[in-house]
């Protein structure tokens, strides 16, 4: 009898489990060269992408109010436009220079870094490659940081690269951060 | 000989008796079967609060019938005044009922799909004659619902009616709790607005942080990785379908179990220990027929006459906002009002322990309650500590709440916060409501709000210059600007300009006011 129970509760969660699809979100999605942004300008939404594409100059990467703990590397990096507090879409508010969260009031910098909670590590992001006229491989993202700090990692644009994939099956989380100001 | 015999037993009679003392007789026969009991006579003398017969005749209809058997025959005479039930449990199940009438109604005119929900949802406030008004009824009486739930709780605490041999009884009604929570919480995401979409989107990312299984439940209930035609079909099969049955079946086993016990009686009025609200002793007997049914139909008219005052003259309005845009997310969103105190707990910190782990170990604690505090007395004065966690909690959950309000530590840029402060993310705001005349076209600064040429707009400008004073240190030398512009016939673009440091920083925002917004108060 609770075999059987457990048998039918296991089937309905399968049934009722939900079903992905290739080519929307959850695929594989190609952006152009020409659309990432300018080193150290704004970050650019790619709402069917659900990322913020940032490209990390010198200028970012010297904000003071960077976590020390986090490595940080120039380049473009893909965040993943969900709050990682609670599911709500953080908004760039240029004033501040940095992301906040509407919903808790989470703070982000271009970095991916939290530097205010609620939210309890550092922005979520996609790993991407970039790819040559001919369809090669130029560069490959991976990881960054060691220890309970790896997170996604942030790749220069290489000459001759045409267009950026972004994998937005593999979503890689951002490393634990939950000081008030950030860090671990 | 005929072959057959028509046989009309009412013909004999009237030959026998005349025609109006068998059509008196019949229908007095009638009314006793449909009452389960009770004749013509009786009735009139229930009605006249005539002392009953002995026996008594009024008790028949609660052995026979099937509605009356599920109501007791008669209450204790003591809980019969509004201390010490305060009618909270009655009035629970009135509001499932009113959400339950409402809501069949509401559901003709509604279809569970992103694309046209909302467009549904104007249709039933603008179009659907009563529409309007059974929206307004069904989330009134949501919030009523929740908030008399909580009560009887609270109330069921204070006089220790949790207590042997009730505990079951309580055990069901946190059942009923919870239940309560999710049918008011999953009717929020139903109207499809960006209050449905990002409120619910938030307690569902709560699920998320469950440990291990949080992903795979997010994923069930949304029907995907965020909510679209999925998830609003499974909130809806759950609104109307799974959760009410099972509300209706725990409300099945909780009421029973209040019949079983009796309702208790005041703590002061038994000894210690004893448990005498079945002993009902005849002269302390309280009558279902007539004294508890008329109080229940006193009831039933003056809480649906407050209920219907209150959505028309009194001129509360179900809310409806913005259609939802998934890439959008308000500012100042917040959960709904008893979920605030879980939101302000998050605020406190991890997400796993303040939004799992300690709601969890919450419930819990009320589930095992009456298993763990067993506590002989019910007298308020031999349960001081218990009383006063009470108290503590109520001050608590308070705190948190407040805490959960947007006031507490979410705050965005001054030049954004200001703007918010007149056309707010959440509600219509001060600007949205202004007479859609009082606004006529032309550039004004908020520093000459003296001389703006209406009433309306004098108030919005003021209160921008008020706004910018409070952010001098975050916005120095600033100034207002406001645009108003006559965009198409009956459309005006509204232009909200901050400008500080003299002009080197500016923020803007557009606002379109529509003739027949229906905003304005």
């Amino acid at each position: 009898m609770a075999l059987f129970m457990a048998e039918m509760g296991g089937a309905l969660v399968w049934f009722a489990f939900p079903r992905f699809k290739e080519g929307e979100f959850g695929g594989i999605i190609t952006v152009p060269i020409a659309d990432i942004p300018a080193p150290d300008s704004g970050p650019k939404d790619f709402p069917a992408a659900r990322i913020w594409l940032v490209n990390l100059g010198k200028e970012r990467l010297a904000d003071e109010r960077q976590p020390e703990e986090y490595t940080v590397k120039p380049g473009v990096k893909a965040l993943y436009k969900i709050c990682v507090h609670l599911g709500c879409l953080y908004k760039w508010v240029p004033t501040n220079n940095r992301f906040e969260c509407p919903c808790h009031g989470s703070k982000y910098l271009t970095t991916g870094a939290r530097i205010d909670g609620p939210a309890n590590r550092n922005l979520d992001a996609f790993p991407f490659e970039f790819m040559d006229a001919q369809g090669n491989v130029l560069a490959k993202s991976g990881l960054m940081g060691s220890g309970n700090t790896v997170e996604g990692d942030a790749l220069e644009i290489p000459s001759g690269a045409v267009a950026l994939r972004i994998d937005t099956g593999q979503r890689i989380q951002g490393a634990p951060n939950s000081k008030p100001g950030g860090g671990t | 000989m005929a072959l057959f015999q028509i046989h009309i037993p009412i013909i004999d009679d009237i030959k026998a008796q005349g025609l109006v003392p068998t059509l008196l007789a019949k229908t007095d026969e009638a009314v006793t079967r449909l009452t389960a009991g009770l004749n013509v006579g009786e009735i009139r003398s229930v009605l006249r609060g005539d002392p009953p017969k002995r026996p008594n005749p009024r008790t028949k209809p609660h052995a026979d019938g099937f509605w009356m058997h599920m109501r007791p025959t008669y209450f204790h005479k003591k809980v019969m005044p509004l201390y010490p039930t305060f009618r909270l449990g009655w009035l629970a199940v009135y509001f499932l009922t009113i959400e339950t009438i409402t809501g069949l109604v509401l559901m003709l005119w509604y279809t569970p799909s992103p694309l046209v929900a909302f467009e549904n949802m104007q249709d039933i406030m603008s179009n659907v004659p009563f529409g309007m008004m059974m929206r307004d009824l069904h989330r009134l009486g949501a919030e009523f619902m929740v908030m008399v739930v909580l009560l009887h709780m609270l109330r069921t605490f204070i006089t220790g009616s949790y207590k042997k041999p009730r505990q079951f009884t309580w055990f069901t009604g946190g059942v009923l709790l919870l239940l309560t929570l999710f049918l008011s919480f999953s009717g929020y995401l139903l109207p499809w607005d960006q209050l449905s979409l990002w409120a619910v989107t938030i307690g569902a990312s709560m699920a998320e942080a469950t440990p291990v299984i949080g992903r795979e439940v997010n994923l069930l209930v949304r029907g995907g990785p965020d909510f679209g035609t999925n998830g609003l079909l499974r909130f809806y099969l759950l609104h109307v379908f799974a959760l009410p049955l099972i509300a209706f079946i725990f409300v099945g086993v909780h009421y029973y179990k209040v019949i079983i016990h009796a309702h208790s009686l005041p703590p002061g009025d038994e000894q210690v220990g004893e448990d005498t609200a079945r002993k009902v002793p005849m002269d302390t007997r309280s009558y279902f027929l007539p004294d508890v049914a008329t109080k229940e139909v006193y009831w039933i008219v003056m809480w649906t006459a407050l209920l219907i005052l209150m959505v028309t003259v009194g001129g509360w309005h179900a809310p409806l906002e913005p259609h939802a845009d998934s890439q959008v997310t308000p500012l100042h969103t917040t959960a709904p009002w008893y979920f605030l105190w879980l939101q302000g707990m998050l605020k406190l910190g991890d997400k796993v322990f303040w939004g799992v782990i300690a709601p969890g170990i919450l419930v819990n604690l009320v589930f095992v309650l009456p298993y763990l505090e067993v506590g002989p007395s019910r007298r308020y004065i031999h349960r001081r500590v218990g009383l006063t966690i009470a108290a503590v909690s109520v001050v608590a959950f308070s705190a948190l709440t407040y805490m959960g309000t947007p006031f507490y530590a979410v705050s965005s840029s001054a030049d954004q916060e200001v703007v918010a402060a007149l056309v707010p993310q959440t509600h219509p705001g001060p600007l949205r409501s202004t007479p859609f005349e009082q606004l006529p076209s032309g550039e004004y600064s908020a520093t000459q709000w003296k001389n703006a040429p209406s009433g309306g707009l004098r108030e919005l400008l003021e209160l921008f210059q008020h706004e910018l004073h409070k952010y001098d240190k975050e916005l120095p030398d600033s100034e207002g600007i406001m645009i108003i512009e006559d965009w198409q016939i009956g459309l005006k673009k509204v232009t909200l300009r901050v400008l500080w440091n003299d002009g080197d920083n500016s923020f803007a925002q557009n606002v379109f006011i529509h003739q027949n917004s229906g905003y304005e108060e």
